[in-house]
This record gives structure tokens, sequence and C-alpha cells, in this order.
């Protein structure tokens, strides 16, 4: 089961690990359970973030830092997603089937200063599924294989789920920017 | 591994973006104490965790064996030349010091009497109570620690330690309790994690790092710990429980010793947990079974 701890190859950042464990872990479970609202579940988020974490602790420099804090939201939100997820599969398939419809992906014309107002309603209303793997890629600049990694599924998956996320968000700007418009 | 792509005007926007959304959703979030308060973890998550990080050293420290090289070798090498030397170092020093008078020697002491008499000031009950119970003796041993006078020294890994003040200490002294997560210790394993618990209503202060004791034939002596192992005391609120890691490898240890305890002081007074060693634990249980 613990296999991969070895993984952590210093004294130093086991220290760090059990640190960040003591200091973080309420924290980690607090936005665990605001997703799922389920005490034991958020546990079990909560838990699978810290098995992951012992894959990525490069990505730790500071245990008291705003950035490793910011990091572990995003590890334990996108494992609450997988959980909530794995318990209603069902949506997962008629959210695929909503996104194979619309056009080409014309996100980067609609990331202008003007929309930035649009763009923060936009993300905050994102889905998790789909901002975790944002956060990965530009908050922390990590690669698709290592978020796959984290989030158990292939570098390919990662990359469909990153352009998935790109249309979705597109999507949402250009609805937000015609309400807008109206009003 | 990070990758350092160009990144067009829009993706660095959506990053500020990330950022700020990200900021906001956590500035609800509220402080890990406040969270602990209404949140008790499972056992099963907390034994879980506890076994995470139990693997996570066997596992570094097997890997040390593994790997270990003669890179090491010269490390430890280097590191016996170097003690080497500061024992020369000491020993020619003090035959330097040797022609000092009498009275300076006692003027030097002094201080040194008074400072180590403040460290010791929590336990000076304890400590007075031990003095007058201990035969008087008129003999004192040389560069015994002040309080210490009338007790014994006693030599542990080539070196003298001293019987502490505090022989009996609780295991639970008004909420205040200590427990290790391994009461015995594979002797390959130097992490041993301590929690401190305050089930009282009250906040509490103590010191860390706690003490290490070792019990050798009629007392508890105190195992001292390197000069950059500084003491703080720190506080724990009630309620609240703290976990604290303790590296054996800062200290000399005997595996043959059979006792082992960490004391925790408090403002209260003392706590302590104990712990062995596994071979000497099965030693042990095979001599009961005799």
């Amino acid at each position: 089961m613990f296999l991969f701890l070895a993984l952590l190859d210093s004294p130093e950042e086991q220290e760090k690990f059990t640190e960040v464990y003591n200091q973080y872990r309420h924290f980690m479970w607090y936005v665990a359970n605001q997703k799922l609202q389920d005490a034991q579940l958020a546990e079990d988020a909560v838990q699978e973030a810290f098995f992951a974490l012992t894959r990525h602790m490069d990505q730790v420099e500071e245990v008291h830092s705003p950035r490793t804090k910011k990091f572990l939201a995003t590890i334990v939100r996108s494992k609450a997603v997988d959980l909530l997820r794995k318990r209603k599969p069902a949506e997962e398939l008629r959210e695929y089937l909503a996104e194979e419809k619309g056009g080409g992906d014309l996100l980067e014309q609609y990331l202008t200063k003007e929309n930035y107002h649009y763009l923060i309603t936009c993300i905050l209303e994102l889905e998790d599924y789909y901002r975790v793997v944002f956060e990965y890629k530009y908050l922390y600049q990590m690669g698709d294989a290592q978020i796959g990694d984290i989030l158990g599924i292939s570098a390919k998956n990662v990359n469909v789920r990153y352009f998935r996320a790109r249309k979705k968000l597109q999507e949402m700007i250009q609805k937000e920017g015609g309400r807008f418009e109206r009003a | 591994m990070k990758e350092h792509k160009e990144r067009s005007k829009g993706e660095e926007l959506l990053t500020q973006v990330l950022e700020e959304c990200l900021e906001e959703d956590l500035s609800f979030v509220p402080p890990e104490g406040e969270i602990a308060r209404t949140h008790r973890f499972s056992q099963e998550f907390e034994e879980t965790m506890r076994k995470l990080l139990e693997e996570l050293s066997k596992a570094y420290q097997k890997k040390i064996q593994r790997h270990f090289s003669p890179r090491f070798g010269q490390w430890a090498a280097c590191i016996l030349v170097f003690c080497a030397c500061g024992w020369l170092f000491y020993q020619v020093s003090g035959q330097i010091g040797g022609s000092r008078t009498t009275e300076e020697m006692a003027d030097t002491a002094a201080p040194e009497e008074a400072a180590s008499g403040e460290a010791f000031d929590a336990g000076d009950e304890g400590l007075e109570a031990a003095a007058e119970d201990a035969p008087a003796s008129e003999e004192e041993p040389e560069s015994a620690p002040s309080g210490g006078a009338a007790l014994e020294g006693r030599t542990y890994c080539d070196r003298t330690v001293y019987p502490v003040p505090e022989q009996e200490v609780p295991e639970e002294l008004g909420g205040v309790t200590t427990r290790v997560n391994c009461p015995v210790l594979e002797e390959d394993n130097p992490i041993l994690m301590l929690t401190i618990g305050n089930t009282g209503e009250e906040d509490i202060r103590y010191q860390s790092p706690s003490e290490l004791q070792v019990w050798l034939e009629d007392a508890w002596y105190l195992i001292p710990a390197g000069p950059e192992s500084e003491g703080e005391w720190l506080m724990l609120e009630a309620g609240m429980a703290v976990d604290e890691e303790i590296n054996l490898s800062v200290y000399q240890i005997d595996h043959e010793a059979r006792q082992y305890r960490l004391v925790t002081h408090t403002e209260q007074g003392s706590v302590g947990a104990e712990f062995t060693f596994s071979e000497m634990f099965e030693k042990t249980m095979e001599e009961q079974e005799d």
C-alpha cells in the first residue's frame, strides 16, 4: 500500500511532509467537506490527497506559505471531485454529451483585460473538475504527466480534460458577456 | 518538473484570475484550530495516517541501508577526525586552564551554577526532595549538574549521566497526557512521535523538546541532547493535541538499556511516556516467561 513512499527521499522532505500533515490536515478536511458535504468522505479525500502529495513534495517549498496552502487546497479539491464523480458516474456521461456540441477553441480571444470581471465570475462558477486542471497547469506549472499522476489518469486524458475545460470556460464567458450586454 | 513554455498574455491573465479566485475561496476557511475544535478525525483516518508516517521513516531507513556508499564512509571519517581534534583541543586547553587558582575556578563556577539552577526551576521541588532523600556525601561527583550534589553519575555510552531530580513522573497530570506512537521501537528506527494532549479546560504551556531519560539499574538518568537542541516553552490550547517528532539519532542510544522515557515539563508539573527497544523487549518477555 505504501510502496510509493520511498519517493520521499530525504529526511528533510519527510519532516516537511509530517509538518504539512500536522499543520493543514484540518484545513484540507474543511475544504473537502465544503465540496462533499460528507465528513467521512471528506476524510477519504484528505487521505488520498496526502498519498498523492508524497509524490509531489517538490511543489512544497515553504510549509507555512500561502502557495503551499493553495496547492493543498487544489489537491484536496481534485480528490473530492474524484470521489464525488465516483458516486455519481451518470452525471459525467451527461456532461460529456453536453460538451460535445459547440465550436472550436476560441478561449484565447476571450482572455482579455476587458473580460476580467466576467472571467472572475466564470472561474468561480466553473466546476472544480475543470478548475483544478487549470490550477495545476497555470498556478503550479505542472506538466500533463504530473497532473495525471495526482488525478490518477493518463497524461492524454489530462490534455482532453484541459481542452474541455477551455471550451467550457469559453462558453461561460460568451454567456456571461451576453448577459452583461443585455443588462 | 516545471514547464518553462512561454505564456501568452491571455494565459497570464487566466493565471492571475485563478489565483484571485482561489484566494477568495480560501478566505472563507476558518483557522485550523477552529476547524479542529469542530471536527475530530475518525480513528480509522488517524490509524491510516499514523501508518503512513511510520512507513515514511522506515522506507527512508531501508533506502539509506541500500544506498550506503563510500561517500557516507568518507563523511563518517571526517566527523571522526573532527571529534578527535575537538577532544585533543579540549585536553590541551584543560592543561593550560589547569594553572588557574582555586578562587578563579570558584568564580567561574558560580554563574554556571546559577544558570543551571534556572534550568531546573520547573523541577525544584522534586529536586529538593530527592536531595533530602539521598544519603549525605562529602564528595561531590566532578562536574555534576547543580542540585545533583548528593546524586551519583553513572557511565552510559562512554559518558557520565546523572539521575533526574524527579524520579516519579506520572503519565497524566491535570488533563495533560503524553503518548508515544510506538512503545516498542525497532532499533533501526530513530524517529518517534510523541503526542502531547491537553484534555483539560485551560491552555497549558509545555517545554519542547521533551527530555529523554534512561533507566539504569536503580534510577532514571537524563540523556543530554546536543548543544543545538535548546528548549522553548510552547502553548497548547485546551482540548488540543500536538505531535512532536523525536529524532533519537541526536542522542547516544544504548539499545541494551531496559527502558527509556520521554518527559515533558509543563507549568503544572511533568508527564512521561515510556518506551523500549524491540530486542530488549523480547529479552524481557523471555525472562518473564522463564
